[in-house]
């Protein structure tokens, strides 16, 4: 058996015991006047400022929220029954942080940066605060680079730059998170040899869970893993169960996760699901804290809670690394409502909105994604080229469609034109569904996309179109290869590509074998 | 008003007050003495606070007691005070009023607390320390505490000296904590 021989543990805490230093340590103090609810208030801590980190005792931490004429708010993030009035507070002086860096990658972690996964610890040296303030104008550059969704309805109409801030809003159970993991498990191409041949940097991505049921955040972990998107990857979660304070606090530590990625001239991509519980959790403390309660009763800052989140999304200059920090934001309304207060804050603050309805949900339409009234105001700059030239008139053909589809309803008297858009309109709903964590390439939807709008389907059954889609892509992935190596490769779709589609697609159109 | 700026204010004036009529030895002694005496007086606490008991009764009670021991100026504080229904905050504000005396006297109140009783001379060279650290007057005040083992802790205000060997060890089992003993 191996022995530990005394003079090595000797060595060890002396080793230890170096630098300890002996002097008199000073420290300012505070007593607990009333806890509970995830608040307490303190007397004393007369010098302690805004955001500071303080120290109770058992190991709980909390943040100072408060400052009053004699008294000292702060959030705990601990439980609060580890505390009991008359405690010792001891001020850190320090601001709450998080640590940050390569090792949080396939990690799940609560908003303070500690593992939940039951992988064992996380080495990381690296801390950053958790509230940091959003760059100025002249580190920031203009988003200019795709974020691949691989949704086509996503990258075709309301495309998705890096560093920018796109809203994913509806109803419950109309598939937001869906498309949110879509996001995520989409990026797994970016971290390719392939990829990087063509010069696409990795994503990181950071999913931030507020609120949710702890079984909800562990089917979106396996189906991370299960489609190997964990490993590029960091879920940090503030389960329903946590204390309001950590829910908090949560979209803020994503954020500094991301940031660190960014920093370091690397793509992130973070996912806020879902901002209304953060706003409530923010509500329930403000209110704690008796500040005023406005509109919804949420305090005067909810505002300023979100657009400082939301600001922090950025494209750094290339003097600084180039590196980028895109967010997806989530917000979830009642009964269709955009108008409620922290759904209309969101959507000014954002740069456009994915609307999700429970409508076209029900009604077989997934992604639900209603592309009327969502928007994208600066990913228009990121697509690339070829999906700009085939994505323009598909955004027009639907509104068409979507106009005369209600009108058509009522009379059967229509004429042959009007016919026309209809089917080709029904047609191109019918290749905008997809189904779930099937990311599409946007070779593939360039193509796909110029089927569409150039009457490739026009003979082809409505039930048959997505069949049409899935064996024409093969078909051309077989024979016509070079149509998606030229599309990925020069980002272009020239005369002599588009030449090669109508040439595959005539000899395809005699194969193809319609149902 | 909270309780809390109303003591201020009432602190404060009765301060300017005492330096206006060169009487804040006396009125300083009054006030300290009051303070003891409701301090350790419980009935005295609740008849104060009790909103049953009308003023008039109040005044008299007050008058009866203190009348014999404190200066003329001092009782027409304290009767000032019941006179505007202030009574509950009278001990806050006599508080106050002692505070703010020692900081315009620039005296500083440190809480000792040792492990052992001070030697006189450990006394006396803890002070120096103080008044250099603190560049103020110091009033001593000591407490026996076995529980911080040696050394000692000494509070001002908010700020604790922490020279205790309880504290010592509490900040070296941190560091084995953090520091992960390994064998390599």
């Amino acid at each position: 058996m191996a022995e530990v021989r005394p003079d090595e543990i000797s060595a060890i805490l002396r080793k230890q015991l170096a630098g300890f230093e002996n002097e008199v340590d000073l420290y300012d103090t505070g007593t607990v006047l009333q806890v509970g609810d995830g608040i307490a208030r303190i007397y004393g801590l007369t010098k302690v400022m805004a955001s500071e980190l303080i120290e109770f005792p058992n190991d709980v931490f909390g943040m100072v929220l408060n400052l009053e004429e004699d008294n000292v708010g702060c959030i705990l993030f601990g439980d609060s029954t580890l505390i009991k009035e008359g405690d010792i507070v001891k001020r850190t002086k320090r601001v709450a942080s998080m640590p940050v860096g390569e090792e949080m990658l396939g990690r799940v972690i609560t908003p303070l940066g500690l593992p939940i996964d039951g992988k064992g610890a996380i080495n990381s040296d690296k801390f950053l605060p958790i509230e940091r303030k959003a760059l100025g104008v002249i580190q920031r550059a203009p988003v200019k680079q795709p974020l691949q969704t691989g949704i086509v309805a996503v990258d075709a109409m309301i495309p998705i730059g890096r560093g920018q801030r796109e809203l994913i809003i509806g109803d419950r159970q109309t598939g937001k998170t869906a498309v949110a993991v879509d996001a995520i498990i989409n990026q797994k191409y970016t971290h390719t040899e392939e990829a990087k041949k063509d010069g696409i940097k990795p994503v990181y991505c950071i999913y931030v869970a507020i609120g949710q049921k702890n079984s909800t955040v562990a089917s979106v972990v396996s189906k991370l893993q299960e489609y190997g998107a964990m490993e590029y990857t960091t879920v940090v979660v503030a389960s329903a169960s946590d204390p309001a304070p950590l829910q908090y606090i949560a979209p803020y530590s994503g954020a500094s996760l991301g940031e660190f990625y960014r920093d370091s001239g690397r793509d992130a991509l973070v996912i806020y699901d879902d901002l209304s519980k953060q706003a409530a959790s923010y509500r329930e403390l403000s209110l704690l804290l008796r500040r005023p309660p406005g509109r919804e009763a949420y305090p005067g800052d909810v505002f300023y809670l979100h657009s400082r989140l939301l600001e922090r999304a950025s494209k750094l200059s290339d003097d600084l690394g180039g590196g980028s920090l895109t967010a997806l934001p989530i917000i979830e309304t009642q009964q269709g409502d955009v108008s409620a207060y922290i759904p209309t804050n969101v959507i000014s603050i954002t740069d456009g909105q994915i609307y999700l309805v429970s409508n076209l949900f029900n009604g077989g339409v997934r992604p639900a994604i209603d592309i009327g009234i969502s928007v994208s105001r600066v990913g228009g700059n990121a697509q690339i080229k070829a999906m700009k030239k085939v994505a323009g008139s598909l955004k027009l053909d639907l509104a068409q469609f979507r106009e005369l589809e209600s009108f058509a309803k009522f009379g059967s008297d229509l004429d042959k034109n009007t016919l026309k858009t209809l089917s080709k309109g029904a047609r191109l709903v019918e290749l905008l569904k997809q189904k779930l964590y099937v990311p599409m390439p946007v070779e593939r939807q360039v193509v796909s996309i110029y089927c569409g709008t150039n009457g490739f389907l026009e003979e082809i059954e409505i039930h048959d179109v997505k069949r049409f889609e899935k064996e024409f892509l093969e078909f051309i992935g077989m024979k016509y290869n070079q149509i998606f190596d030229t599309i990925r490769i020069e980002k272009q779709l020239k005369d002599e590509t588009v030449e090669l589609i109508k040439k595959a697609h005539t000899e395809f159109i005699t194969v193809f074998k319609k149902s | 008003m909270s309780n809390f700026k109303v003591s201020i204010r009432y602190a404060t004036s009765l301060l300017e007050l005492a330096a206006e009529k060169n009487n804040l030895d006396r009125i300083s002694q009054d006030m300290e003495l009051v303070c003891h005496t409701i301090e350790t007086n419980n009935q005295l606490k609740l008849v104060l606070a009790s909103p049953i008991i009308k003023s008039p009764v109040k005044l008299s009670i007050l008058t009866d007691i203190f009348k014999p021991v404190v200066c003329d100026d001092s009782l027409k504080f304290l009767l000032f005070v019941v006179e505007k229904n202030r009574e509950e905050v009278l001990f806050e504000i006599i508080k106050k009023f002692l505070e703010l005396k020692d900081v315009s006297l620039g005296i500083v109140n440190v809480d000792v607390t040792t492990a052992v009783e001070f030697t006189a001379a450990q006394t006396d060279e803890l002070r120096k320390k103080m008044e250099s650290y603190l560049n103020k007057k110091t009033r001593l005040k000591f407490k026996i505490d076995r529980q911080i083992i040696g050394g000692f802790v000494a509070k001002v205000g908010d700020s604790v000296f922490d020279a205790s060997l309880k504290h010592q060890l509490d900040l070296l089992k941190k560091q084995f904590i953090k520091g992960g003993a390994s064998l390599n």
